[in-house]
């Protein structure tokens, strides 16, 4: 095999068997990492007000743009583990909050955590242990395309004699295609709680009237799977959920998963990880201790999953001033009216941004290290093409210096 | 630079200074002999006692399984949260601190290093970034074996003394660790199968090996391989009444090797009286003080809030109904190892909390040699470690540790032994036991004495009749010889030393590694391996223990 292994960043999975040679990225049939390798800098130069800067001047204008607003909100982060580190810190000096931009289903699992625990596995365990795969809500392939053939699809499975018995729960359109899948139980949306409460209530032996939304035989035949695997896992993505039914759906779900441990061994895992979210959470955790929606504005990290939420805080108008970090992702800084720094990979489209900062894509531009869905592994980032564009980290420090050395 | 600590009433027992008053003198950062020209800036002490910095040789400070903590124990952050300085991060947490907080309050302790003890191998790049946030002490990790699925399958399959050696001293390398430890060998990879307890010679699910024999080759390829410090072993069966037979058993097991025994408290219940949950100490006591090849650290509990945060899944999941506030996880983790966090709030007015206390502190005073016996709280289980001048206190103050135990459970005051125990520890004991001791068995050379040529890493503290006053204030604390902390208030966060030590091995044994991780793990061997060079651009300064190879006569 020419090449030589390298990890991609470009989903919550973080492959690390894709192969560099000479420049090019075989991602291994994954279009999404091939889609990721593929872009190109098209905008490298740094800019205060629509015109050309050096790094230094460009981060002396962020200083001071940042450090005069009352409450600066710092969102986007999708950045690797060190860029990170460095946000946080400076978010800190500033006194800003801090938050990813599309945080509402990671906030949603995280808040389950705080609040009532988790029965949780990584990969490899899943991987190689698990013989009942239920996947509840969507299709895994398009945010992890290599979800299926990474930990149900694969060889050499440690403790697992044939391949597992996989079912899905969820709505028609979103029902993976994937041939690992042994049983698709449809259910819309709508009754995606309901049909979660039923299969939790035949777990329990309870029995239930009959009901025409809902499949219970094929419920109660999944909860007979779990409860006789030896190794169960759940996947779910909790986004396919209405919002009003997340947390009770989470609850109901570690309640079963609970139960299904006392006899045999069961055990969940959140969909998600895209742009590095676990890095973010686990950063801003170590560093401050809490995963995210953290203000630092009163000098102490203070959390509050709504009044620190950066799109609520952005559309209320309570931010004066904006840092957008998008180094993993192209996303252009939100539409809004407050003064606005950007940190954006040299793909990203011209931003309307006081100062725009141009970054290196970690794992292209530069090496670094991201997370992964399951939290445990940070995995190295080689730089399969490297460039002298700085990186998140090099560019919140040089902001950060700023803001020291102006008292 | 050269400075001069006058008048100061050292305690330093590797150097035979046992409270005599003299000068130090450093230059830069390190120890040197009285200099023969003047100095560059001098503090008079004034009779002022100083010791060695302090040095935690188990104490939960980072990692995957920590930060679990943190997000679980959201009310420990919210009551406690800690303001940005000039000088450092805003942060908060007490029983699980913030990585920066935890630097600060180590320093504040007069602590100059603390040693993550529970690195899961699959972790080992995440917990040192998060270790590259911890500011000012020294730090490193053990890394945690015998629930490794390749480990288990090499001893299982017979390989040799020598091809289990080298794998562990690749794993060292890869993950950048500083000693082994093991989790209940093979009774976290047992629950995975759905075990829910492993004896120590019962065999295993899936390779029908017992703990015993991971012990036996754990421990001897550590001697073997020459890391100075010993198999830092957590027993089976952790906070089973009865288990004190599994701990005696494991000292067994070790054959010998070099053996240190970690928060022995939760390992010394015996199941005598009405209750059947009694203490153990004075076994445990006795058979260390005759085995010269054990050492242990106590893990001893106090009353108030915390969180357990252990590698053993199986005791976690088994002690889920006991978790305060009712909240608690259990993860599976790479076919390498696992986490369970379950919050823990010990009662004075709970019998066995109540034993659990005096067992811990039974085991400091039962155990003659202050070499070989460590003070730990195993932060944040038995408590956090800010609770140290408390425990210290108790150690060095008979009437005052006899006051506390007129507080605890009746019953409890009944069942033990320790008011009739007249040892108080010396400043020369506490000295030892927190700062020679440590650095000694650890094998950090030029740590834990202030002879020429050792780090100046130097606590001063006023010499005060309430022990844990004096221990809770240092007046002064130089790490390097940079000034870091005057009367609780922190001067300057400069990055402590990372640990590690690389022992020697052959390299053919990586084939075999790589060849099991391209079969069956989620990360290739170059990846799952740390790079020196992304250590150091992590903000990681390491520092490499020296290993000496040994083969028992």
């Amino acid at each position: 095999m020419p090449g030589r292994a390298i990890a991609c960043p470009f989903c919550g999975l973080v492959c690390d068997d894709l192969l560099l040679d000479e420049g090019r990225v075989d991602t291994r049939g994954c279009a999404k990492g091939a889609a990721g390798f593929a872009r190109r800098p098209a905008i490298v130069e740094h800019r205060i007000n629509g015109r050309a800067a050096s790094l230094g001047e460009a981060a002396a204008a962020a200083a001071g743009l940042l450090g005069a607003a009352r409450l600066p909100l710092v969102t986007g982060l999708a950045a690797d583990v060190a860029g990170l580190r460095a946000l946080v810190g400076l978010a800190d000096r500033l006194g800003a909050v801090i938050d990813r931009w599309q945080s509402a289903a990671q906030q949603t699992n995280l808040s389950l955590l705080q609040r009532a625990g988790a029965l949780a596995a990584t990969f490899a365990e899943i991987a190689n242990r698990a013989d009942v795969v239920l996947l509840i809500g969507n299709d895994p392939t398009p945010s992890q395309p290599r979800f299926f053939e990474r930990l149900l699809r694969n060889r050499g499975a440690l403790y697992r004699q044939a391949p597992p018995y996989v079912a899905f729960l969820g709505p028609e359109a979103a029902m993976p295609g994937d041939a690992a899948v042994s049983e698709r139980v449809p259910v819309n949306e709508d009754a995606l709680l309901d049909a979660l409460s039923a299969l939790a209530a035949l777990g329990e032996g309870r029995k239930l009237a009959a009901s025409a939304s809902l499949p219970l035989v094929a419920l109660g035949e999944l909860a007979d799977r779990l409860a006789t695997a030896h190794y169960g896992a759940v996947v779910w993505d909790i986004a396919a959920f209405p919002p009003a039914a997340r947390a009770p759906a989470l609850a109901i779900l570690l309640r079963m998963m609970r139960r299904l441990a006392r006899r045999t061994r069961c055990v969940g895992l959140p969909l998600g990880g895209e742009d590095n979210a676990q890095g973010a959470a686990q950063v801003m955790l170590w560093q401050a201790g809490w995963p995210g929606r953290l203000s630092f504005a009163g000098g102490v990290p203070q959390h509050d999953p709504w009044r620190n939420h950066a799109q609520r805080l952005l559309a209320a108008g309570e931010a004066d001033a904006l840092l957008w970090v998008a180094a993993l992702s192209a996303a252009p800084a939100p539409e809004c009216g407050v003064p606005t720094v950007a940190l954006l990979a040299a793909d990203a489209p011209a931003a309307r941004a006081e100062v725009e900062i141009r970054v290196g894509i970690p794992g292209l531009d530069h090496g670094g290290a991201v997370m992964r869905a399951d939290t445990v592994v940070a995995l190295p980032l080689a730089p399969a093409r490297p460039s002298g564009l700085p990186s998140v980290a090099a560019a919140a420090r040089a902001i950060l210096a700023h803001l020291l050395a102006t008292p | 630079m050269i400075t001069r600590l006058a008048r100061a009433r050292v305690f330093d027992p590797v150097n035979g200074a046992r409270g005599e008053t003299r000068d130090l003198f450093f230059e830069d950062g390190v120890m040197i002999a009285a200099p023969a020209g003047g100095v560059d800036r001098s503090y008079d002490l004034d009779g002022l006692v100083v010791m060695p910095g302090a040095i935690d040789i188990h104490s939960h400070i980072a990692g995957g399984k920590v930060n679990l903590a943190r997000l679980l124990m959201s009310e420990d952050h919210r009551g406690a949260p800690v303001a940005r300085g000039a000088a450092t991060r805003a942060g908060g947490g007490v029983a699980t601190p913030s990585s920066f907080v935890t630097g600060y309050r180590y320093a504040a302790l007069g602590y100059t290093a603390a040693f993550e003890p529970a690195m899961v191998p699959s972790n080992a790049r995440s917990a040192h970034l998060e270790m590259a946030d911890l500011p000012i002490v020294d730090k490193g990790a053990y890394l945690m074996l015998g629930n490794d699925e390749l480990l288990l399958r090499l001893i299982a399959s017979g390989a040799d003394q020598e091809r289990i050696n080298d794998y562990v001293a690749w794993m060292l390398h890869a993950t950048a660790a500083l000693g082994v430890k093991t989790v209940n060998p093979g009774g976290i990879s047992a629950f995975k199968f759905n075990a829910r307890g492993l004896a120590i010679d019962e065999p295993g699910p899936q390779h029908a090996l017992t703990p015993r024999r991971i012990i036996q080759a754990l421990a001897r390829a550590v001697f073997e391989l020459g890391v100075p410090h010993p198999l830092h072993t957590h027993c089976n069966n952790l906070g089973i009444p009865g288990n004190i037979d599994t701990t005696l058993a494991t000292i067994a097991a070790a054959e010998g090797f070099p053996l240190h025994l970690t928060h022995a408290q939760f390992h010394s219940y015996g199941t005598e009286g009405d209750r059947r949950f009694s203490s153990a100490a004075a076994r445990l006591a006795e058979a260390v003080n005759r085995s010269r090849n054990v050492s242990l650290d106590v893990g001893q509990i106090m009353f108030g809030q915390t969180v357990t945060a252990s590698g053993d899944t199986m005791a976690q999941y088994r002690n889920r109904d006991l978790a305060s506030p009712d909240k608690w996880i259990v993860m599976d983790i790479e076919c390498d190892g696992g986490c369970g966090l379950v919050p823990f709030r010990y009662r004075d007015g709970n019998f066995v909390n109540a034993l659990q206390w005096t067992i811990g502190l039974e085991l400091f005073l039962l155990i003659e040699d202050p070499w070989r016996v460590f003070l730990t709280t195993d932060h944040p289980n038995g408590a956090p470690f800010t609770c140290y001048p408390h425990l210290i206190r108790l150690l060095m103050d008979r009437g005052f540790r006899n006051d506390c135990l007129k507080s605890i459970h009746p019953a409890a005051q009944q069942a033990t032994t320790l008011g009739s125990i007249a040892r108080e520890y010396t400043l020369e004991e506490i000295a030892i036991t927190t700062r020679a001791a440590p650095a000694r068995i650890l094998g950090l050379a030029g740590h834990g004495h202030l002879g020429p040529g050792a780090c100046a890493d130097i606590a001063v503290y006023a010499d005060e009749a309430d022990r844990e006053r004096m221990f809770a204030a240092p007046r002064q604390l130089f790490k390097n010889g940079v000034e870091i902390a005057r009367a609780g208030d922190i001067l300057a966060t400069p990055d402590g030393a990372t640990h590690v030590v690389r022992p020697e091995f052959d390299p053919a044994i990586e084939a075999e590694i790589g060849a099991f991780f391209d079969r069956h793990m989620s990360v290739g061997l170059g990846h799952f391996r740390l790079s020196e060079g992304e250590l150091a651009d992590a903000g990681l300064n390491l520092l490499a223990q020296p290993c000496r190879p040994r083969r028992r006569a």
